[in-house]
């Protein structure tokens, strides 16, 4: 069972007690919070988790949620192939403080991140009076949560890129230019075949984010009911009105949705584990 | 005979890395294993410092069952071909390092030890650097420092896995040439392994050519190069069979 | 081709034969500028409205100073429980082999994954009087939930593979030379470990326990469900901020979140140097 290496193996009392205390740990801290989301989805039978998730708040919530994420991640796959061109394939002044600059999100609390766009399009904010007078809404409305989603979720992409390309070196498409090849060209043929692990893994977590955004999109979209409730916003609200067995079936589409991008990676990870380290030793 | 090595087998999963292999050295001996990469002779020296274990054979040192001594009560020196230097800590420090793990009963005062850290400094000639890191350290330099290390237990056996093989040529002659002289001053059995000829006819008083796990030939260099008993170690040594070089003839100074 | 427009820019950028730099630049810092740097630069300005005075009261009422500490201190409670529990994981997922370790593996980017608000009502609901955990917990009069501890054990469960995946790869590339050298110097594993493993290992155990602290700052979804929020007791800084907002405290919730990412923004800064000292000697 708990193999031992060589000469410098630790006691297998050690070793057991070891195992023993991080899986207790992870299970305690990791598993059982995921079981009880199933659990308490189905504490009422399976037909009670499905009508709850076909009442018609549900329905929308879980549309939106699919709309801003097919706003979101695009938008973010675009930034995150631009910004890591610009950054990895030239050398120029300022290139680690702008790096820097798209860890932003990851640092900021969620509710800061939606807070920001209050502070601009909000009722009092800067653009506030601007847009209600062009009855423009952007806050409480559905382009507000597009931002405060894009905000929070667009290093992703660039996150999983940069280092990425980093390690390759320039060569390949130093010599697709030597050979006439337009710039895009060389990006469709010569950089992306190399860079499609990075990018899939990256559209994974970033899709996953989008979807699965709460404090951000909870600031700016005024919880108006069937309209502006993307589906973790919706968990919120069936649970505050005690509406246990709703807030759970909805949750577990999130939970599945979570292990289906783990597996996804964790597949793709153990599948192409070769295909993945070529591809960093450039 | 202070090292008798009787028919050592070793296998990683099915790869057979020792065939049973036997050999004797005197003591005070500076014996080489010489072989191609794969011959085994790292795993030899690996089960004999205590980092491997083997499945099969035995080993007396000095009288004593050898394979049943954990690593750690063998008092035997090893120097790595990377240095294995403990990163975070100085010079000084990792030179100390075997003193200072030593159980309370048998650790010499703070004073001594710093004494015979200074003494092993001089020894190396890296005076003055102890308070240095090995990030600061050239290549040569990390490996006089590993010696150091080794040396500083007071081993009843020094193993040196090609110590020399991330060195440049030059630093690996100088290095070559000082390891001889540090030997013959302190007359400890010295087993090392390379795949360099030139090197371990050069150095060694005994040499072991290995192959695929066996021992082809066990001889001075002198019989080796006139007597080579398999079709094996002529062609192995081929290109050394013409000049011979021995180093004790060599006295130079290391800069 | 267009690498001779790169000469004209030779004190910013060295030129370089590859194409694109301007368009993918220039979109970039477009990108940023709007989702970012300029909404941030409305929260940075705000609080001053209220003029310098007007902020630091806004921000040094007890209610603030109250969820400031919480936040603050239970962020920094469940790093320090992640660095140790951490690394016990990371250590035997690197180390040994024992039945179900891909899965628990695959667990640990669990909170990665899983959407906040999800985490939030399963723990809130695991460690409630009726939970699984709370439950079990009762005869001892122990409450987790609606209590500090409860946000303590929600900062916990997303601070985890913060630790876990920053020391993973760093334990796999130490090799086992230093601690087969430790060993031949006569070393016992014990010794070997607090000497030689443990150091080595401590820049990374560093990071990784100031992102997660860093993470848990700012935790929203996971922790409001759990916490209880009764002002001056179990009401983190985030929330605060939601209020102060729901009262168009425009001024007064952007004092906070300035705050809240400058105090951030300093200790992150500390425990980097602090790395950085460590590590300019390896």
């Amino acid at each position: 069972m708990l193999q031992p290496r060589n000469a410098i193996e630790d006691p297998r009392f050690f070793r057991i007690v070891a195992v023993i205390i991080a899986a207790l740990f992870i299970a305690l801290n990791l598993l059982l919070p995921l079981l009880v989301v199933f659990s308490e989805a189905l504490s009422s039978g399976l037909h009670a988790a499905l009508v709850a998730l076909k009442e018609p708040d549900a329905r929308s919530a879980i549309r939106l949620t699919l709309i801003v994420a097919a706003i979101t991640v695009p938008a973010n796959v675009i930034f995150g192939l631009a910004a890591s061109w610009a950054i990895t394939k030239f050398d120029f002044w300022g290139k680690s403080f702008l790096v820097t600059l798209i860890d932003i999100p990851f640092s900021v609390s969620p509710v800061i991140s939606g807070l920001i766009y209050v502070l601009m399009f909000g009722m009092q904010g800067w653009l506030g009076p601007w847009l209600r007078d062009h009855d423009i809404k952007i806050i409480f409305a559905l382009p507000g949560i597009v931002l405060a989603t894009i905000f929070v979720t667009f290093p992703f992409v660039a996150r999983e890129l940069i280092p990425l390309m980093s390690d390759q070196s320039r060569d390949e498409e130093e010599a697709a230019v030597s050979l006439g090849a337009s710039g895009f060209s060389t990006f469709w043929r010569v950089t992306l075949p190399n860079i499609k692990w990075g990018l899939l893994y990256g559209v994974l977590l970033c899709n996953a984010r989008a979807m699965g955004e709460f404090g951000a999109v909870s600031v700016v979209s005024g919880h108006i009911r069937g309209l502006t409730d993307t589906m973790p916003l919706h968990v919120e609200v069936l649970y505050n009105d005690y509406q246990y067995v709703g807030a759970f079936a909805v949750a577990s589409l999130l939970a599945l949705l979570a292990l289906i991008t783990l597996l996804v990676k964790s597949f793709l990870e153990w599948r192409y584990a070769d295909e993945i380290a070529a591809t960093h030793r450039h | 005979m202070s090292l008798v090595v009787e028919s050592v087998a070793k296998s990683f999963d099915r790869f057979a890395a020792l065939n049973g292999v036997s050999l004797a050295v005197p003591k005070g001996a500076f014996l080489a294993l010489l072989g191609p990469s794969g011959s085994g002779k790292t795993t030899l020296l690996r089960i004999l410092g205590g980092l491997e274990f083997a499945d099969m054979g035995r080993v007396q040192f000095e009288g004593e069952e050898w394979l049943s001594l954990p690593a750690r009560e063998r008092r035997a020196g090893f120097v790595f071909q990377h240095y294995a230097l403990f990163r975070h800590m100085t010079v000084a420090k990792n030179i100390a390092f075997g003193l200072e793990v030593r159980p309370r009963a048998k650790r010499p005062p703070r004073a001594e030890i710093d004494r015979r850290v200074a003494e092993l400094l001089s020894l190396v000639q890296l005076d003055g650097l102890g308070q240095r890191y090995p990030s600061q350290l050239s290549g040569g330099q990390r490996q006089r420092v590993a010696l150091a290390r080794a040396l500083a237990i007071e081993p009843r056996l020094l193993l040196l896995d090609e110590p020399f093989g991330a060195l440049d040529a030059k630093v690996r002659k100088d290095l070559r040439v000082w390891l001889r002289k540090l030997h013959d001053a302190t007359g400890i059995t010295t087993i090392f392994v390379t795949h360099d000829q030139e090197e371990a006819l050069a150095l060694a008083d005994l040499v072991a050519v290995m192959n695929q796990g066996r021992i082809e030939q066990i001889a001075t260099p002198e019989e080796l190069r006139a007597a080579p008993a398999t079709d094996f170690v002529a062609e192995f040594l081929a290109d050394q069979r013409v000049r011979p070089t021995p180093l004790a003839a060599n006295v130079v100074a290391l800069r | 081709m267009s690498s001779i427009a790169g000469s004209s820019r030779i004190a910013f950028r060295k030129p370089s034969a590859l194409p694109g730099f301007l368009p993918t630049f220039a979109f970039t810092i477009f990108y940023l500028s709007t989702v970012v740097l300029i909404p941030l630069a409305a929260l940075v300005i705000r609080p001053w409205s209220l003029g310098f005075d007007g902020f630091i009261a806004a921000v040094t009422t007890p209610r603030v100073l109250a969820a400031l500490e919480l936040s603050f201190g239970a962020a920094a409670t469940a790093a320090i429980i992640n660095t140790v529990f951490g690394f016990i994981v990371a250590w035997v997922l690197v180390r040994y082999r024992f039945p179900f370790k891909r899965l628990i593996d695959a667990l640990v980017d669990l909170p990665f994954a899983l959407p906040t608000a999800v985490a939030g009502i399963a723990l809130a609901t695991l460690y409630s009087q009726k939970g699984w955990i709370g439950g079990a917990l009762a005869p001892w009069d122990i409450k987790i939930a609606y209590t500090p501890l409860g946000v303590i054990v929600a900062l916990t469960f997303i601070g985890l593979p913060f630790v876990v995946r920053t020391l993973q790869p760093v334990l796999a590339d130490m090799g086992p030379q230093a601690e087969e050298a430790a060993a031949t110097l006569g070393a016992t594993r014990l010794q070997t470990f607090v000497r030689v493993v443990l150091p080595a290992l401590t820049p990374a155990l560093l990071t990784g326990a100031a992102m997660a602290f860093a993470r848990a700052v700012g935790e929203y979804g996971s922790v409001i469900f759990i916490a209880g929020n009764l002002p001056m007791v179990s009401e983190i800084a985030p929330l605060l901020i939601v209020i102060k907002l729901e009262q168009f405290d425009y001024a007064g919730a952007a004092a906070v979140g300035l705050t809240m990412l400058a105090a951030s923004f300093l200790i992150l800064l500390a425990l980097n140097a602090l790395q950085g000292y460590l590590s300019t000697r390896r």
